[in-house]
């Protein structure tokens, strides 16, 4: 077993801020000491890593299991099968019976759920905080001993589907959205939605599901995160009894294609459903994993300058200004194992002109390609930007899925801890370097949401 | 069932064992400033943030006739623009003390919180007083937000949940000021005037019944000047004048059903019935009874009916809610087209049941153990306990009640839980309604 505490103590050292000063217009503007997660890991021998959070403000303890698979690790033709899993997961082992598990943890006083992406698929329960035994105990349980039998399978696959149609199909702009994702990453990966396609949901069975499961999930290829009322030494402790005996799986790593859909595109969806347009366009961009990854920080400062807040670029030109829109953002994330993208988004306003405020934004766009990023711009956003990370401090779960998405795309505890850093220095040419590699006309896929025509 | 299964050693565990009490886990300070702000503190120095919530008298009720959202804009354009700060340059105030300032209206109060850090708090508190007391109401920022609620209404035109709980919402209350949209319509949105908004902002910008809940990285001495400083300057208040008495629909055999046709492939059913109030002496029957039927999430009777047994449901719950002026059961469930009568049919009869047999001793003692014990996961940081510590005020609880709410909940019998349900779920006064194209459902109306 090897433990990486020791080692990550250096590196929360490091990774203290100092407060650079810059002065501004409206004087000086410091940027927050964000200050850190207090953060400790382990891994077991049969390659469980182990993340803990310790934070002693209510007797609580939130515990999570993450899983390195998502709905872009499907086999053909199983679209959905990793959110299915993620269902039928709850539907028993030898020892916990069908549908038991959350009843177990609410009469401890606890709630449980799950979630899939297209990355990871995750558990978790909170608790109080001398409980958490018994839930890794049945975490564990599951991550090997579950059964599955078609009496069980069957109605969960009709709630996967209502849930589908509560979620996609009865959402106009839902269904705009997948359209734009497959438009932008083809019929693969990313492209294809995490809750799957009706069409393939319904052709999946025990067999699909039990292969699945085999597959994926193994305690090398899983991340245990506890947050709350508790320590390292108690969940290391725990975690070597419940998790430890569990065997180590060969599991294949992951890959993610590089391919796209065909661009530029345009997607409309005209429904009569639609009551207020609206207007979309997403750039092909990378992630801190794929494509011109170097881009990532500065891309993220990017979409705060642009769109991030009622002071940003867009909002202030299209919203205060020109009075086209009642909306408009930008917004960009770089946490995926493959490619991500650049998107912006705005709501006309009412009798407003979808074509206006796209020849507006993208005029927003082109201002910024050509430089003038102000310094005052850039510390306001990283400000913004930094503040985020002692508000997600205050959070019991903020923590946890910070670091659950960081391990489970590819990255790591000290990348997280980096984090302010590394926002930190970005500088205004990197700015605009990245935004000119990104925001190309060429590689985007435009969204339109409007009305049925009458 | 199956001979195999064996219960893990802490199954067992749990009958002997019930969760710890966790109301030690928050000590509750009820103080007054040196200016005589009333206020609930919890310190708390996890993180070197402090977050306030706070509310008083007012809220959606007061809003003309005809100018429904008017006390909701007045949230919307409270923090765009105060004392010599124009919007833009308050949000950059704003963001240089990375303090998330915001305001609410619900039915009968107006509110809004405040999350600071600990280092920016006299900066911070001082945008607080600014918007509280020198709002600028300008002229472009009105229009602005009354474009963009405009657009959020037309929005939520799209949305199954807000059609279905408009309609459920005016067939429940009709002309009763709690039948209004707290966000009004997109026409009285339009016909809402500066006037207007400074008029409601003279009502309800006042001390009168203003409660103050704070939590975080402070003490009293520290942060009773700040309210002093935030709320001081206010107005004490006149009178307003309270919701009037709220009587139910009549009674109808078999109740009442309103389909809102909609070219949707799920339909959504949102159920209600007359509740009871906070302060009634079956409350925490009535808890333990919503969450046996459909308040306990996967425990529920109604998740395991429609959705485990089924699968016709992603879920099926129930809630309670209340006002000054009355209580609220209500249930929702959302199935295909061709299904949704059959939801709601297991709905219905899953009412009956409860009204007639209430609840079993097994039923009784898991939902007291969910009760009693998920107190301490709501106290997950300065703002959920701040919102804890601002609700357990407007409800007229006692900074001692989290202690007491567990010997409050254990007293519920089986009997107790039988008479809320008899109380509650009666089927003549029962209100449906559907949005979706339902399959096999006739209209009542």
């Amino acid at each position: 077993m090897i433990t990486r505490r020791t080692a990550l103590s250096g590196l929360l050292a490091a990774g203290a801020i100092a407060a650079p000063r810059i002065a501004s217009a409206q004087g000086a503007i410091t940027l927050p000491l964000p200050g850190r997660f207090g953060v400790e890991t382990f891994s077991l021998a049969n390659g469980l890593r182990g993340v803990v959070l310790p934070s002693a403000r209510a007797p609580v303890v939130l515990h999570m299991v993450w899983y390195e698979v998502g709905g872009a690790d499907e086999p053909e033709g199983q679209s959905g099968i990793a959110h299915f899993l993620e269902h039928l997961m709850f539907k028993g082992t030898p020892t916990v019976p069908p549908g038991e598990f959350s009843k177990i943890v609410a009469r401890s006083g606890g709630r449980d759920n799950a979630f899939t992406s297209h990355d990871y698929t995750g558990y978790h329960q909170i608790v109080a905080s001398d409980r958490l035994e018994m839930v890794m105990e049945m975490e564990a349980d599951r991550m090997t001993n579950l059964v599955l039998t078609e009496k069980e399978v069957v109605p969960e696959r009709d709630v996967v589907l209502e849930e589908r149609r509560s979620r996609i199909e009865n959402s106009p702009a839902a269904l705009l959205d997948e359209a734009a994702r497959e438009a932008m990453f083809g019929r693969r990966g990313y492209g294809i939605p995490v809750s799957g396609w009706p069409d393939e949901i319904r052709k999946l069975g025990v067999p699909e599901a039990i292969a699945f499961y085999r597959r994926f999930y193994a305690p090398n290829n899983a991340i245990l995160i506890v947050a709350g009322d508790t320590s390292v030494e108690t969940v290391r402790r725990l975690a070597e009894k419940h998790y430890g005996p569990i065997a180590r799986r060969d599991v294949a790593p992951r890959t993610r294609s590089a391919q796209h859909g065909e661009l530029p595109r345009l997607v409309v969806r005209r429904d009569q459903r639609v009551r207020q347009p609206q207007w979309g366009r997403d750039f092909l961009a990378p992630s801190y994993r794929m494509g011109e990854t170097r881009h990532a920080f500065a891309l993220q400062v990017a979409a705060q300058i642009l769109g991030g807040s009622q002071i940003s670029r867009l909002y202030r030109s299209l919203v205060v200004d020109k009075k086209i829109a009642v909306s408009a953002n930008a917004g960009y994330s770089a946490g995926a194992l493959g490619l991500s993208s650049f998107g912006f988004g705005a709501t006309p306003a009412p009798q407003g002109d979808i074509a206006k405020v796209e020849a507006a934004v993208m005029e927003e766009v082109d201002r910024f390609l050509q430089g003038g990023v102000t310094e005052e711009e850039i510390t306001r956003a990283k400000r913004r930007m930094l503040a985020s990370v002692v508000y997600a401090r205050d959070s019991l779960a903020s923590g946890p899925h910070i670091f659950g998405q960081a391990l489970t795309t590819g990255r790591t505890v000290a990348d997280v801890i980096a984090w302010p850093e590394r926002i930190a220095a970005v500088t205004a040419a990197e700015i605009e370097a990245a935004a000119r590699a990104v925001l190309v006309p060429a590689r985007a896929v435009t969204s339109h949401l409007l009305p049925a025509e009458t | 069932m199956i001979s195999f299964v064996r219960p893990l050693a802490w199954l067992l565990a749990i009958i002997v064992a019930l969760p710890a009490s966790t109301a030690q886990a928050i000590d509750i300070k009820p103080l007054t400033s040196p200016g005589g702000v009333r206020y609930w503190l919890v310190q708390d120095s996890t993180v070197p943030i402090i977050s306030i919530n706070f509310s008083m008298a007012g809220g959606a009720v007061l809003d003309p006739v005809g100018k429904e959202g008017a006390t909701s804009l007045l949230a919307s354009v409270l923090d765009q623009g105060a004392g010599p700060h124009d919007a833009a340059a308050f949000k950059t105030l704003q963001d240089d003390a990375a303090a998330r300032l915001g305001f609410w209206a619900g039915a009968e109060r107006f509110g809004g919180s405040l999350r600071m850090l600990r280092d920016a708090r006299t900066q911070s508190v001082d945008l607080l007083r600014l918007a509280l007391t020198e709002p600028r109401f300008d002229a472009e920022a009105l229009e602005r937000l009354r474009r963009a609620t405009i657009a959020g209404l037309r929005r939520g035109e799209e949305q199954p949940s807000s059609i279905a709980a408009r309609a459920l919402n005016r067939a429940t209350f009709g002309e009763h000021p709690y039948g209004r949209q707290v966000s009004g319509t997109a026409a009285s949105v339009a016909a809402i005037t500066l006037e207007d908004l400074k008029a409601l902002a003279a009502r309800q910008l006042t001390r009168n019944n203003l409660i103050v809940a704070v939590v975080g990285d402070t003490n009293a001495q520290e942060i009773g000047p700040l309210l002093d400083r935030a709320f001081g300057a206010l107005p004490s208040g006149g009178p307003l004048p309270e919701a009037p008495t709220w009587a139910p629909q009549p009674p109808k055999p078999g109740g009442r059903l309103l389909v809102v046709q909609r070219a949707i492939p799920q339909s959504l059913a949102l159920m209600s019935l007359p509740g009871i109030k906070r302060d009634d002496p079956d409350w925490y029957a009535a808890t333990v009874m919503n969450y046996v039927l459909g308040g306990g999430g996967f425990s529920s009777r109604l998740m395991n009916e429609v959705r485990d047994r089924r699968g016709l449901a992603y879920g099926a719950s129930s809630r309670l809610s209340y006002y000054a002026k009355g209580g609220l059961f209500t249930a929702s469930v959302a199935t295909m087209n061709e299904r949704v009568a059959e939801s709601i049919a297991i709905i219905r009869a899953q009412f009956t049941l409860m009204a007639q047999d209430g609840v079993t001793e097994r039923e009784l003692t898991e939902a007291k153990q969910f009760l009693v014990g998920s107190l301490a996961l709501t106290l997950d940081s300065t703002a959920s306990i701040a919102g804890l510590l601002h609700q357990m005020q407007v409800d007229g609880l006692s900074p001692d009640h989290l202690g007491r709410r567990k010997e409050l909940l254990e007293r519920v019998t089986a009997e107790d839980v039988r008479r809320a349900a008899r109380r509650l779920l009666r089927e003549d006064a029962l209100t449906i309604v559907v949005v979706g194209q339902p399959v096999g459902l006739t209209p009542t109306e």
